[in-house]
Parts: structure tokens; C-alpha cells; sequence
């Protein structure tokens, strides 16, 4: 039942991020529901479910992307690799404390990662724009972190940590 | 669960993650993006067509006080089109004839092929549409999109069903392009921020704010004379071989619904 569950979170989280929130791109920015959902599951879940959304997420995501073929992938095995860690250490994860800080580095990493690729293309570094890019984009994907948590806590969660 | 099959699960899953990568690498996604396309795509497309809505609204609110302002002002320069739609009819009169008894080829109209954007690209940063035409259809990797009478990018992948097409606002777009009005030549380029210049022109030659900016047509797949833009500001520095200007394009990316691809005569 919970791997049903878990499997209709990940696909209307992925139907969403490539068809809907890609359009939309929500105060000038794409958030990355599937980085969230990643790094949720890692948290409320196991690590094979969280590397299961990473590896079917990047693939999907790097298949509508018209450049990096592979990039979107790897970062999000990375990030759930991480996730994992981060669970296995016993930190308290009642809370959504942790879920944020994670989605808030990741967002910064994968951003970087992105902009250094870039760097041998672009003539003209417009530092404002791109610093006032990441710091919405880090925004907007903490505040849908709040919201899909309880989904995903619903979907995956052991009878571990409660929704703080 | 033990925690050595955890561990075995977890090896296997970076490792399939690394041979998708290799794959894709090598290129030899093929059969992959054909499920793709005939899966996903037609699942997102709705969406895509709700969120591009959707966003489309929400701009729209923000400029509802100046639609009676914006209103006027496109009367007027449609009136002003027309005026100059009529003198082009007549010159292209004349130089057909003038072709004809020179015994020059004619020029044709260009042909080309309509298309429905299907999936934006899911990050900030880069600059990608996919359409719902592909190879089948006759498109081929560097032919010229065009939206509105703009040129918004040129075709970077194809598929049998399907092509993403760079936009000109990529910060990897680079493209020959003309200022109509000096004839000075340069190349285009996409910037970080969906900002767009026009670099490598001589300093020989005069480029001015309001100057006329369309594809050049040296090399590639492009014809020249499609409309990219105006000159917005010129970038001059004394001790350099070339000058840079920032162009502004009418188009919006994500207001992007139906594109144009350029097949050629």
C-alpha cells in the first residue's frame, strides 16, 4: 500500500514540476518539486525510496531539458545519498528544520552547478539578478517544502517522526 | 530491512544513475526519448498549456492600468505598418521585375511548419521549449523558430515527434545577425537573465539605439532577414577591436504558445 502511495506522490510531483510549474515559473523562477520531494522522502522514508524518486525525477527532468544531459540526474542521487546520511545521523527530524536547511543548500548547489557550466558562455555576469534569482528560488521551494511535506510524510513515512 | 541490502540497493541505484548518464553521453538515448515523447509528452502537455495560462493571467493583472495607454499606442503604429507595409508591396514589385528582366532567380516565400509548444525547460537558468513536431515533419537541427514575426530561437534537438529549440535568450545562443539600418555585422547572443546582445561589430561602422536587428543568414540553416530585435543601447569601448550592443526582443518566453519553424524555400 505505502509503495502505491509513494508511487502516485512521485508521479503527479514530476507531471507537476515538468508540465505545470515549468509554464508557470512562479515569480520569474522554476522551482524543483522533485529536489523536495527527494530530500523528504530521504528524511521520512528510507534512502531506496528517496535514490528511487532521484533516479526516475532527474531522468525525467533531464529528458525535457534541452542541455546537461546527465546533470539533473546525478545531483539528485547526490542530494539523496546525502539525505540519507543526514538520517542515519540522528539528528531530530520531528520538525521541518531539517527538510529546509537540505532543500536551501541543495537549491544553492544545484543553482551553482548550473551558473559554473554557464561560465565559459556568458560575456556579461548580471551578479544582482542572478543572486535575487537564487534567493526567490530558495523562497518559493521552502515554502512548497511546507506544503508537500504532510504529502509526503503520508506516502512514505515509517512509524517514525510526526509532523512537527 | 538489514543494512547490507540497503547498502546493495543503494549501489545499484547510483550505478544505474551512472549508466544513464554514460547513455546519454554517447547518445544513444534514442529509444528512451521515442517512450518519452509518446508518454510523457502528451501527459504534460495539458498542464503546460495551464500553467503557461496561468502565468499569461497573472501578468496580465499587473497591466491592466496600462491597456488604454497601450491600446493607443499600438493604433498607432498599426497604422503606421500599414503605411509601410504598402511601400514594401511596391518595392518587392519592383525588384521582381527588375529580377525578371535581369534574369535572376525570384525569391520565394519561405516555407513553414506551425507547432505547439509542449514542455518549457524545467530549471531558471537555461532557455529551452519543446514543440510537438519533430523529423517527420521535415525539421532538422539549426532551423529558425519564429513566434509573432520574431525569431525566438533555432532547433537544437529532433526527434521523430518532437524538437526543443534553444532560445535566443539562452546564455549559449550565439547566431550571425545584421543591423538593417548600418549593415553592420555581428553575432547574437543570449545572456544569463533572458537578456540578448549583439557582439563582434566593427568599430568602423555607426550602430545607434532603434537600429533594425535581423538574422544575417552566414552559415547554418537561418535565412537572413528574419526580425530579431531592436538596438536598446550601444556598448563602446576606445581601447577594443569591437563594439557590443543590447538588443530588445518583442517576444516573451514564456508567453510562447505556437511557434513557426523556418523550413526554407
Amino acid at each position: 500500500m505505502k509503495s502505491v502511495r509513494f508511487a502516485i506522490l512521485l508521479a503527479a510531483v514530476i507531471v507537476v514540476q515538468i508540465g505545470f510549474l515549468a509554464a508557470l515559473r512562479p515569480f520569474g523562477v522554476v522551482p524543483n518539486l522533485i529536489l523536495i520531494l527527494v530530500v523528504l522522502v530521504g528524511l521520512a522514508g528510507t534512502a531506496s525510496r528517496a535514490l528511487t524518486a532521484a533516479l526516475i525525477g532527474g531522468l525525467l527532468l533531464d529528458l525535457t531539458s534541452g542541455a546537461d544531459f546527465g546533470l539533473r540526474l546525478g545531483l539528485l542521487v547526490l542530494l539523496a545519498l546525502a539525505t540519507g546520511l543526514v538520517h542515519r545521523a540522528g539528528l531530530d527530524l520531528t520538525g521541518p528544520a531539517v527538510a529546509l536547511v537540505l532543500v536551501a543548500l541543495a537549491t544553492v548547489v544545484s543553482d551553482v552547478v548550473v551558473l559554473v557550466g554557464l561560465a565559459g558562455d556568458t560575456t556579461h555576469w548580471p551578479v544582482g539578478l542572478v543572486v535575487g534569482q537564487v534567493v526567490i528560488e530558495i523562497m518559493v521551494n521552502l515554502g512548497l517544502t511546507l506544503a508537500v511535506r504532510p504529502l509526503a510524510h503520508w506516502a512514505v513515512a515509517e512509524s517514525g517522526p510526526a509532523i512537527g | 530491512m538489514n543494512r547490507s541490502k540497503t547498502n546493495r540497493r543503494i549501489l545499484m541505484a547510483v550505478g544505474a544513475g551512472g549508466l544513464l548518464t554514460l547513455v546519454g553521453f554517447l547518445g544513444w538515448l534514442g529509444p528512451l526519448r521515442w517512450v518519452y515523447d509518446h508518454t510523457v509528452t502528451p501527459v504534460v502537455t495539458g498542464l503546460t498549456r495551464a500553467g503557461s495560462t496561468t502565468s499569461e493571467a497573472l501578468a496580465n493583472l499587473g497591466h491592466i492600468q496600462n491597456l488604454a495607454a497601450d491600446n493607443q499606442r499600438l493604433t498607432r503604429e498599426n497604422a503606421d505598418l500599414r503605411q509601410r507595409l504598402a511601400a514594401d508591396a511596391e518595392t518587392r514589385r519592383d525588384n521582381e521585375l527588375l529580377r525578371t528582366q535581369l534574369g535572376l532567380e525570384v525569391a520565394g516565400a519561405a516555407r513553414q511548419v506551425s507547432a505547439e509548444v509542449v514542455a518549457f525547460q524545467p530549471d531558471s537558468y537555461r532557455q529551452f521549449v519543446t514543440i510537438n513536431k519533430g523529423s517527420h515533419d521535415g525539421l532538422k537541427p539549426g532551423m529558425a523558430a519564429m513566434s509573432e514575426g520574431v525569431l525566438v530561437g533555432t532547433l537544437s534537438d529532433v526527434q521523430s515527434g518532437t524538437a526543443k529549440i534553444m532560445l535566443v535568450t539562452d546564455p549559449e545562443f550565439k547566431l550571425a545577425a545584421k543591423d538593417q539600418d548600418s549593415g553592420a555585422d555581428g553575432i547574437l547572443q543570449g545572456q544569463l537573465g533572458s537578456g540578448l546582445t549583439m557582439d563582434k561589430i566593427g568599430q568602423d561602422v555607426s550602430v545607434k539605439p532603434g537600429d533594425t536587428v535581423t538574422t544575417s543568414g552566414l552559415g547554418g540553416l537561418v535565412p537572413a532577414g528574419l526580425f530579431i530585435g531592436q538596438i536598446q543601447a550601444v556598448d563602446v569601448h576606445k581601447n577594443v577591436i569591437f563594439q557590443s550592443a543590447q538588443i530588445s526582443s518583442p517576444f516573451k518566453a514564456n508567453k510562447l504558445r505556437f511557434v513557426f519553424v523556418v523550413l526554407g524555400e
